[in-house]
């Protein structure tokens, strides 16, 4: 009972980061159509300058925690900042065109990969414990900085959600998904619509990376197994589809996590890749797609 | 004078000019070591490192005065392509090595998948190849011109197992993880089989996928089996970390080895406090009064460049380019199938402080392997320490 209740436990703190990820790629492609390899990139620069700048101020005496708070301020505002040019230099040249966005994401991942060597070096970057201890939850052990990002990705899902469902703008953002011309009939502005989507998605991408860092290994290519299990779990849940994206997510954590324990990592990997070739087939759509 | 005599007197100066220029420049030659690492990925730390070393011993032996062949001094130059760590991109640099650069000496290759691509052309061109691939299949008379720059699971294993098993009497049972390619499968096949050697229960060996960044399920697995021992066999440093970090959360607590672990500074950061204890046999420790200025000095500037200390991969590619020097001196050539024939019986001072040469009959068939010291390091307190230092013996 013991051991299934850490398994449990233990897919529902993978499943958290992989719902942060995998919501931002859901999003850009329900409102833009574009599926984006380099939100992988936006993960890691906030996950990198997190890194940098909480061991920077901690050497200068600052206590760990506001120094990890203002590090995490510091590590969004970049990552928004590179989703912000992305976009304006970028995509939104491609919107609705997936051999183009396809094409720049690719070319944007080989930029972004020689940068952030250059400016960051192979190394890995240390980051302090920044909630030390562990708790014990019916037997089951969890490091309190686990839990911590398990509650924080709750919470931001929770607010995106009803940022979604009842406010002005993430209505605006539905119908842009559901059809487009439509929305744009109903007065919807398109354009802003799909900045507003790619910047909430570096939004959730960039604090996914900055609650990853301190439990991570925070290298240059940290978002590229996270960018692999975020789009199975987008393609479970149905490509554009919060809840669908959400379900996918503890999908693939719940098979990496029972997978890996009863079989073995490898073979828990390709169960995953097995996973959605069957869904591919039953359901083309994913579980909750509908586009 | 006449115009007729001003012309040949311009002429020959011309002509002697020329020869001049000639004699002054075969006398100072260059040599391109081509060398096949990642430079980008999750490996890219391990290449920029080996980069560095070999432009470190290349320049070093250049201020020096070169390689002296006949009359000729020779320039090194290291000239180094990416990777990428797999085999399709290997296949794609040495074609560029070999083809477009002309490059007759690969001064280092990293990765056993790309450099077994690297090989397939190497002894077919001939081409000297110093590599840090381990694997018995690379080597043997079959391979004349290849050359191991690094120890391999085949020379630390024997040596490090011993030791932590005689440390921990105690322990009787073991769980193994190792990266799911060519280098942690050739890692798994020996330390599986030293291991039952000293009498050590298996209890399972486990293979993961490199660049996997959730260690939490696999240290589950690994926690419920409750074994003596965790040995991570060839695992990046940094996924070592993180595995042992998530075995303590859970309470696990018993001897740890890394055995081909490359350094300690991946390990503490991902690991932190988690990692104390940790075996290793392949760091090497820059601590303590044994350390010359020579690689006190190299090492801070590795770490300036790099962002790590220097570990035995990096070594290797200091240790080739002097191992050619000594070679070519040899020789008295710059053939590379000349170089390769008395590469076995030449010696030269490694970036370790000894004078050593090649070894490997009884293991490879032929002496192919730099006859290196296998250290036994540890995480003591935080910092790695060297405990045993063992030079091997044998032919």
């Amino acid at each position: 009972m013991q051991i299934a209740i850490q398994l449990i436990l233990t897919s529902l703190q993978i499943g958290a980061v992989y719902i942060l990820f995998s919501l931002g790629l859901t999003i850009i492609f329900g409102v833009m159509r574009i599926v984006n390899f380099a939100h992988g990139h936006l993960f890691a620069v906030s996950a990198l300058v997190v890194a940098t700048v909480v061991s920077w101020l901690a050497a200068r005496g600052f206590p760990v925690l506001p120094a990890y708070l203002l590090a995490v301020v510091a590590g969004v505002a970049v990552s928004m900042a590179l989703g912000y040019v992305m976009y304006v230099f970028g995509f939104k040249y491609f919107q609705r065109d997936m051999v183009g966005s396809f094409i720049l994401s690719i070319g944007l991942v080989l930029l972004l990969d020689g940068i952030l060597l250059e400016i960051f070096g192979g190394a890995v970057r240390p980051v302090p414990e920044i909630l030390p201890g562990n708790a014990e939850i019916l037997g089951a052990s969890v490091t309190i900085q686990r839990l911590f990002l398990c509650a924080m990705a709750i919470l931001i899902t929770a607010i995106l959600y009803w940022a979604l469902t009842k406010t002005k703008l993430g209505k605006a953002l539905r119908a842009v998904s559901l059809d487009h011309e439509a929305a744009m009939l109903q007065g919807v502005p398109y354009n802003r619509m799909a900045l507003a989507g790619f910047m909430i998605a570096a939004a959730l991408a960039a604090l996914a990376g900055a609650l990853i860092a301190p439990i991570s290994i925070v290298t240059p290519v940290i978002g590229a197994d996270y960018l692999i299990k975020g789009f199975i779990a987008v393609i479970v849940g149905g490509l554009g589809s919060i809840p669908g994206a959400i379900l996918g997510a503890l999908f693939v954590a719940a098979i990496e996590t029972f997978g890996g324990f009863y079989l073995d990592p490898t073979s828990a990997t390709i169960a995953i890749f097995v996973l959605v070739i069957v869904v591919l087939l039953v359901r083309p759509k994913g579980l909750l797609g509908h586009g | 004078m006449t115009k007729a005599n001003t012309v040949k007197r311009l002429a020959l100066g011309v002509a002697l000019g020329l020869m001049g220029s000639v004699a002054i420049a075969s006398a100072q030659e260059t040599i391109k070591l081509g060398l096949s690492a990642p430079l980008s990925g999750g490996g890219a730390i391990w290449g920029k490192g080996s980069v560095f070393m070999c432009n470190r011993a290349a320049s070093e032996i250049n201020e020096a005065g070169g390689v002296k062949v006949g009359d000729t001094s020779y320039n090194f130059e290291c000239v180094a392509y990416d990777n990428k760590y797999n085999a399709a991109e290997g296949t794609k640099v040495a074609q560029t090595l070999l083809n477009r650069e002309g490059v007759k000496f690969i001064g280092g290759s990293l990765g056993t998948a790309p450099v077994k691509a690297m090989q397939s052309l190497t002894e077919r061109q001939g081409v000297l190849l110093f590599t840090t691939a381990w694997g018995s299949s690379i080597k043997g008379p079959k391979y004349p011109l290849t050359f191991t720059q690094m120890n391999t699971p085949f020379e630390i294993l024997p040596n490090l197992i011993p030791y932590v098993s005689e440390a921990h009497p105690e322990a009787k049972t073991l769980a193994m993880l190792n990266p799911n390619d060519a280098s942690g499968q050739e890692t798994e096949e020996v330390a599986n089989k030293v291991w039952q050697d000293t009498g050590i229960e298996i209890l399972t060996s486990d293979f993961y996928e490199r660049g996997t960044t959730e260690f939490q399920p696999i240290a589950t697995r690994l926690a419920a089996l409750d074994p003596d021992i965790i040995d991570l066999g060839g695992s990046p440093p940094a996924d070592a970390g993180a595995v042992f970090r998530e075995l303590d959360a859970l309470g696990w607590d018993g001897v740890k080895v890394v055995e081909v672990g490359t350094g300690a500074d991946a390990l503490k950061a991902t690991g932190g406090d988690a990692v104390e204890g940790v075996y290793m046999g392949a760091a090497v420790s820059f601590a303590g009064d044994d350390i010359s200025d020579h690689q006190r000095e190299v090492n801070e500037e590795a770490k300036a460049d790099i962002g790590e200390s220097l570990n035995a991969i990096h070594i290797g590619f200091y240790d080739s380019v002097y191992a050619l020097k000594a070679a070519m001196e040899k020789a008295q050539s710059v053939d590379p199938k000349e170089v390769a024939e008395v590469m076995p019986d030449v010696t030269f001072r490694t970036f370790y402080g000894s004078e050593i040469g090649f070894y490997g009959v009884d293991s490879y068939g032929s002496k192919q392997q730099m006859q290196l010291p296998v250290i036994v390091t540890q995480i003591q307190d935080g910092e790695l320490v060297e405990l045993d230092r063992v030079v091997p013996s044998g032919k």
